[in-house]
């Protein structure tokens, strides 16, 4: 990325981008340098992703014309801290409107695959058609002129995620990877499937600590075009630090926006593991396919009850002083540390724990290790797990999937590794499909076809204008927790004038774990200074804006209809006297809410796909 | 009078998790929350007997107040 101004610019026009453009066909490749169009053009992401996919007419996630976006943010790559994101776009495999027409999708990760990609020069790779045979790309450049290759994937056919990336790791000894785990190569079966980044702690350790671009079976649209890895290598080109940017990395990591992320020895919140005592505190922890029983279950999955028997350690992302993971590992007998497990964020923890009645660590962890090593996204995976043990218990004459029960962790973990390597369609497909089919719909955890993470439908009425993950592009999930506020005014103002403008981190390559928006000040300054603009907040505000609501335009051109904003039916059929939290959205509400919701939305949302 | 004080998650971690503590009358939750040395902004959530309240808020004997962290999801 390039300005041709000579000083500061706010104008999009003089900032160029570079795009690589693959046809896997025939593994033609081209490169161009690209004018912004506007200010969503400039700060990257799924901001210009988005623009392209509202290009393409698109029936059907695996066909040829289904581009596969890989871009990067206008700071990733720079020293603002956590500027490590890559971004993979495209049209879902799993989430598809009730006319069967897929939706525009984006899913998001650290590791250092993002920062490498731009050091090549590139900030964006589009992938187009489709592979005849399994391939590999190789994204190398020789001080910042970029130049692809390709190499036949077939040794790599059948590998973990974490396999693959060490294999490719032993060729490409400066590269970081992205690849697809098994159930990225099972796409027939699977929509679920992720993309697995590499991290410098997991090549140096060759422990299998990938993160990952989980939402939306982004994974399976890269397996459909055969293409199981990108490799980016060549020389780290880091650019000099300026008084500018270490300001606001003072500000980040001393402010108290990215402290509940931090570990808790150092006077942090202990990441999202944390919020198994703050949910906990209100009885909304999710527990049997999101039906809390007020037990005490929940507490067997706390920081303080795994910590009895396993080793933790909090650790972090390249040059993130923020250290957010919460990692597991095996406890020998002189209580050493011994193998690493997993990571422990509360989305998979919970959906692969508690939320399907396995309350112990050392066995959550293990459910954890194998989704990610299949490279399927965790909170999908989870998420439609539960419901089947769900349906099991509901139906214990006529079970699916050998009558596998809540808690049953030898038969979950045997079925996880089936979805991913063989064919389970049942889980492999996701929630709604299977809800469909099995006539009960009330109980399935999805809004618009994607899983709902591990946060209870009855505490969010936002779940239904997310337009990704459901608690990362509408920043709503805590809002009750937070205010307590269940009023109409409260709740229409949360959607439409805060929680959208999360998806912003989605675009200028931050991990949204500093705690801040995009509009706030520091991140305005770190945007201005690392790239030569001079964008106002406001200018960034109104980029993100309609970035957002371009991809609800996106949305509703795939033939969403209203009914489909809707919520899980269970929230207005069940009163769970567990959850201490107000019972607010009933369904006078919520059609009110959404009333009001496409009156501030629908008039801003036109002409926003020309 | 007499408070119940419940602390979750990261405030818990070297205080205690539940405990009753004598203050006086009409105290308020900010009094209660510098006496266990944290400062106001440490606490992202209050409640009273289970109710969101603030750090101005005076408490009555008996009273469950129940102390959260700023929380996030991700």
């Amino acid at each position: 990325m390039r300005t041709l101004a000579d000083g500061l610019t706010a104008e999009p026009g003089s900032v160029l981008y570079n795009r690589c453009t693959i046809d896997l066909a025939d593994l033609s490749v081209s490169f161009e340098e690209v004018p912004c169009r506007n200010v969503e053009d400039v700060l990257g992401g799924f901001g210009r992703s988005f623009q392209l996919l509202a290009k393409r007419n698109i029936q059907d996630a695996y066909v040829p014309d289904n581009p596969l976006i890989v871009n990067t943010g206008v700071l990733t790559g720079s020293n603002v801290m956590t500027a490590m994101r890559t971004y993979f776009s495209g049209y879902s495999p799993l989430k598809k409107s009730d006319k069967g027409l897929p939706a525009a999708m984006w899913a998001a990760s650290s590791g250092k695959f993002g920062a490498k990609l731009k050091w090549t020069g590139l900030d964006e790779i589009i992938f187009e058609g489709r592979s005849a045979t399994p391939v590999y790309a190789v994204v190398s450049h020789e001080e910042g002129v970029p130049s692809i290759a390709f190499k036949p994937a077939d040794d790599l056919a059948g590998l973990t995620t974490h396999e693959k990336i060490m294999a490719l790791h032993e060729l490409y000894p400066d590269g970081h990877f992205a690849a697809i785990g098994p159930a990225g190569e099972n796409y027939q079966n699977v929509t679920m499937g992720a993309i697995a980044l590499s991290t410098e702690n997991q090549l140096k350790s060759k422990e299998d600590k990938c993160r990952f671009a989980g939402r939306g079976g982004l994974g399976n649209l890269m397996g459909y075009k055969n293409l199981f890895a990108i490799v980016v290598c060549g020389k780290d080109r880091i650019p000099a630090m300026t008084p500018e940017i270490r300001d606001v990395n003072r500000d980040l990591i001393k402010g108290e926006t990215s402290k509940k992320f931090s570990p808790i020895e150092k006077g942090g919140g202990g990441g999202t593991w944390a919020l198994y005592d703050g949910l906990g505190a209100f009885g909304a922890v999710p527990e049997y396919n999101f039906r809390p029983r007020g037990e005490g279950d929940t507490e067997k999955l706390s920081r303080e009850s795994v910590e009895k028997k396993l080793n933790t350690k909090a650790e972090g992302c390249y040059r993130c002083g923020v250290r957010c993971h919460s990692n597991i590992f095996e406890r020998e007998a002189d209580g050493s540390t011994g193998e690493f497990l997993a990571k422990f964020d509360f989305e998979p923890l919970n959906l692969l724990g508690t939320n399907i009645g396995i309350h112990d660590g050392w066995q959550a962890a293990k459910l954890v290790q194998i989704c990610d090593n299949m490279g399927m996204d965790a909170i999908s995976l989870g998420t439609t797990i539960s419901y089947i043990l769900d349906y099991n218990s509901r139906h214990p004459e006529a079970p699916i999937l050998g009558g596998v029960s809540f808690g049953d962790y030898e038969k979950i973990h045997a079925l996880i590794e089936k979805t991913g390597r063989e064919a389970c369609p049942e889980i492999g497909q996701g929630v709604k499909r299977i809800s469909q089919q099995l006539g009960e719909t009330s109980y399935a955890m999805h809004v618009k076809g994607l899983e709902l993470p591990a946060y209870l439908p009855e505490t969010n009425p936002g779940y239904a204008f997310a337009i990704a993950g459901g608690h990362m592009s509408m920043f709503t999930h805590m809002n009750i927790y937070r205010d307590g506020k269940t009023d109409l005014d409260y709740w229409v103002n949360a959607i439409t004038n805060v929680g959208l403008y999360q998806v912003g981190m989605d675009m200028i390559g931050v991990c949204k774990f500093v705690g801040i928006f995009v509009n706030h000040d520091i991140m305005v300054r770190g945007i201005n200074g690392a790239n030569g603009l001079c964008l106002t907040a406001e200018e960034i505000t109104a980029a993100v804006r309609r970035s957002y609501l371009r991809g609800l335009a996106l949305e509703l051109r795939q033939g969403y209809t209203d009914d489909e904003y809707s919520l899980p039916s269970q929230i207005f059929e069940y009163d769970n006297e567990n959850v201490n939290l107000p019972k607010f959205i009933t369904p006078e509400f919520f059609a009110a809410l959404k009333e009001r919701v496409w009156q501030v939305f629908k008039p801003e949302m036109e002409g926003l796909l020309n | 009078m007499k408070i119940e004080i419940k602390l979750f998650a990261s405030l818990s971690v070297g205080r205690f998790k539940s405990e009753i503590r004598e203050f006086p009358s009409g105290a308020r939750v900010e009094e209660v929350v510098e006496s266990l040395g944290l400062a106001e902004g440490d606490v992202g959530i209050v409640l009273i007997n289970g109710k969101h309240s603030n750090h101005k808020d005076a408490l009555s004997d008996g009273d469950v107040l129940s102390l959260l962290p700023l929380m996030e999801g991700g």
